[in-house]
């Protein structure tokens, strides 16, 4: 019966998706959806002995997913994988469908299949179980949404829920306290990941946290056992770094996983540079490679990403699947669209970097201000449901500790709310030009024809305004599927 | 020569949600344009609040876990102190959460009953759902258009008693507590709302207010602040989606 009631539904979602194509739609969670309705437990009927890879929590999921598949693909297998921000239970069972077709094809090549799956923190308690995956990442805890999911430790909750739902090898921020917590009553089935404490010094030496008007906000200030104040050896950035409680011990575990700076090579480049070296370190073991994907926060996703590949190798007894062909392989991932993509148009350049939350809009600031190519930069704010409708978490971000390009432009629904927000950082309103959303279109190219040949304009859109804007680029630059 | 004056940020470290540290920055901004020097103290759990030496009080909104953590400490450590600074025309700003524990009592939805400070004649009882949107109201005490932009998102309702009078009228949103039309407290120089985040970066007008309060009962005498143009808080109230609602 079930088998028969699996069919339909996989027979009825192909036929959805492929009605969505004729009508020139993505076809990302509509199919499964569908499949769901026909066939409640279809995600776990189609996991069924397959490897899979979930990756989950609020900060860098896509990017780490898009590692994840670009080492496995480099390496030789087919790779199954939802499509950015189709992280629910039903974009996870549109691309599970999707992925007999590529198993199918994979087998005839005579290639191994895996499955990466990107989950929403809330849908990972629920679709863990079903999917009964071989290895969870979770990358980190930041607040994100706090009018939509309620409080960090109930996202933390949720998580918890997911990982007692199966029995995978479970690979854990050690940097973060909320994360490394979840450690706690599982530690058997745990390994972590992190950056070793030179590495934070010389980062936070070079991004120096603001002085002044009350420190910014970070997360987790208190100990999640006994809510003593968390005491720090080093920081990366936001809460993250080499904690401590100096009342009841918890402390940050020692990274099996460990990401550096390159020794020695570090004043040529910097992190907001691709290719910025870093080693990465297991047991004894260095392998030195080029930070795929700039940025200080993306020696999280690119450890967390080599983990996940070189524990898969482990729990599959694959001997391909080396540390240090891993590690060569996440040096040749480039960035997912909106993480960081350049775009070339004419002699000058578009930089988008999607960002959602504090943590998340406080790493492309700092980006954009260590950048050396970059001349303008361009925020759009809107307040959907999808993005929150709340934007006053712009406040927690520290703008004052930084210098910016000289022009800066502003649109998006709350236009005035990140006007105003930049206004009171001390950007000059003599440097700054806001235009509602229906203008997002003009400013751009208005900010392109002001922005040096050779040179780069950052956009730093949030979900909604990213998705709109993406549109509008594309219309209006002739960019054919540039981000497929 | 400009007047001095000290503020205390009550928990920074825990009160910290919905961006409240923008009023902190709004207060610093608008300050420091006229040559008013402002300094800001954070003054957390197990740390002492000495009543007179600050002008200005500041109390913010928090997560669940966070305000538990804190809330012992702020009523029976820090309680008496807090009230003598209200006592002493101490120039209160809190929000949400903040203003929730200035009051009597939290009363969960499910009928558990959490003490707070009592500095306020308020209590709040918890509902179910939340009221999250952008909000209007119309202050009476203010300059100008006398409205106040803002934006709400709290499952709390707030009810007032004797001795408190609302902080202002709504025009748009829910407000205390959705029913009798009126959001926020005043209770001698405390100002309560339940508009967080860039609540005085929208609103120059309470900011100034709150500003030359603070030097009047520092001095004792009137004070004038000096003119300062509202062109970057204007232009930002006049694009805001709830402007065009009432």
């Amino acid at each position: 019966m079930a088998n028969v009631r699996a069919g339909a539904a996989i027979f009825s979602a192909r036929t959805v998706t492929a009605l969505l194509r004729l009508m020139g739609r993505g076809a990302t969670t509509l199919p499964g959806r569908v499949a769901i309705k026909i066939c409640p437990d279809i995600i776990s009927v189609l996991a069924r002995d397959q490897q899979i890879i979930t990756i989950t929590g609020t900060n860098g999921k896509t990017t780490t997913t898009h590692m994840v598949t670009g080492i496995l693909e480099t390496l030789g297998y087919a790779v199954v994988t939802n499509v950015s921000g189709a992280n629910l239970a039903t974009g996870i069972a549109t691309a599970l469908i999707g992925g007999i077709r590529v198993r199918r094809r994979a087998e005839k090549a005579g290639k191994k299949t895996v499955c990466v799956i990107e989950a929403d923190e809330a849908a990972f308690s629920k679709v863990c179980g079903p999917l009964a995956p071989r290895i969870c990442v979770v990358t980190n805890l930041f607040r994100d949404q706090l009018d939509r999911y309620g409080e960090l430790v109930h996202t933390q909750n949720f998580i918890a829920k997911g990982l007692d739902a199966c029995d995978a090898r479970i690979l854990l921020n050690a940097d973060d306290s909320l994360v490394a917590a979840l450690a706690r009553g599982r530690e058997e089935r745990v390994s972590y990941f992190g950056m070793d404490d030179d590495s934070m010094v010389r980062n936070t030496v070079t991004n120096a946290p603001e002085q002044g008007i009350g420190k910014t906000t970070t997360d987790a200030s208190y100990c999640h056992f006994c809510q003593t104040k968390y005491e720090y050896r080093a920081r990366s950035f936001g809460h993250l770094g080499d904690f401590y409680c100096p009342s009841c011990g918890y402390s940050r575990p020692q990274p099996s996983f460990l990401v550096s700076y390159e020794k020695n090579r570090e004043d040529q480049m910097s992190p907001s540079d691709a290719g910025f070296p870093i080693t990465l370190t297991y047991e004894g073991e260095s392998v030195t490679a080029g930070l795929p994907i700039p940025g200080i926060h993306n020696f999280y996703n690119t450890a967390s990403a080599v983990a996940a590949v070189y524990s898969l190798g482990i729990v599959c007894k694959d001997p391909e699947l080396s540390l240090g062909k891993v590690v060569q392989a996440v040096e040749l991932v480039r960035p997912a669209f909106g993480r960081m993509e350049k775009i070339r148009i004419g002699g000058k350049s578009l930089c988008l970097l999607l960002v959602k939350n504090p943590v998340g809009l406080e790493r492309a600031l700092s980006f954009v201000s260590e950048a050396s190519d970059a001349d303008g930069m361009y925020l759009l704010l809107n307040s959907n449901d999808a993005d929150g409708k709340d934007v006053s978490w712009i406040w927690d971000v520290d703008f004052e500790s930084r210098t910016y390009p000289e022009k800066v432009f502003v649109s998006g629904e709350r236009y005035g709310d990140m006007y105003l927000r930049l206004a009171y950082s001390g950007i000059d309103k003599k440097r700054m030009k806001a235009l509602p959303m229906e203008e997002c279109g003009n400013l751009v190219d208005e900010a392109l024809a002001a922005c040096a040949e050779g040179k780069c304009l950052y956009i730093l859109p949030n979900y909604t305004a990213m998705l709109a804007l993406r549109e509008i680029l594309v219309k209006r630059y002739n960019l054919k599927d540039f981000w497929k | 020569m400009q007047p001095k004056l000290k503020l205390c940020h009550l928990y920074p470290d825990l009160l910290n949600l919905y961006g409240d540290r923008g009023n902190i920055i709004a207060l610093m901004r608008r300050a420091s344009l006229r040559g008013i020097e402002l300094t800001v103290d954070a003054i957390t759990l197990g740390e002492k609040f000495d009543p007179l030496k600050y002008d200005m009080v500041f109390l913010g909104g928090g997560q669940d876990a966070e305000q538990n953590i804190l809330r012992k400490d702020f009523v029976t450590e820090k309680g008496s102190a807090v009230k003598e600074a209200v006592a002493a025309n101490k120039v209160f700003l809190c929000i949400c959460g903040g203003y929730q524990m200035m009051g009597l009592y939290y009363e969960e939805h499910d009928g558990v009953k959490i003490d707070c400070l009592g500095a306020l004649n308020v209590w709040t009882v918890g509902e179910k759902n939340r009221f999250i949107q952008d909000t209007v109201y119309s202050c009476d005490f203010l300059p100008g258009d006398k409205l106040l932009y803002g934006f709400e998102n709290h499952s709390g309702r707030t009810y007032l008693g004797e001795g408190v009078k609302p902080l202002a009228k709504v025009l748009f949103g829910a407000g205390n507590n959705g029913r009798d039309g009126y959001e926020g407290a005043v209770y001698k120089n405390v100002y309560c709302t339940y508009s967080h985040g860039s609540f005085l970066p929208k609103n120059p007008a309470m900011t100034d207010y709150l500003l030359k309060k603070a030097v009047e009962v520092q001095t004792g005498a009137p004070f004038v602040l000096p003119e300062l143009d509202t062109d970057i808080e204007d232009f930002a109230r006049k694009a805001l989606p709830a402007c065009k609602k009432p």
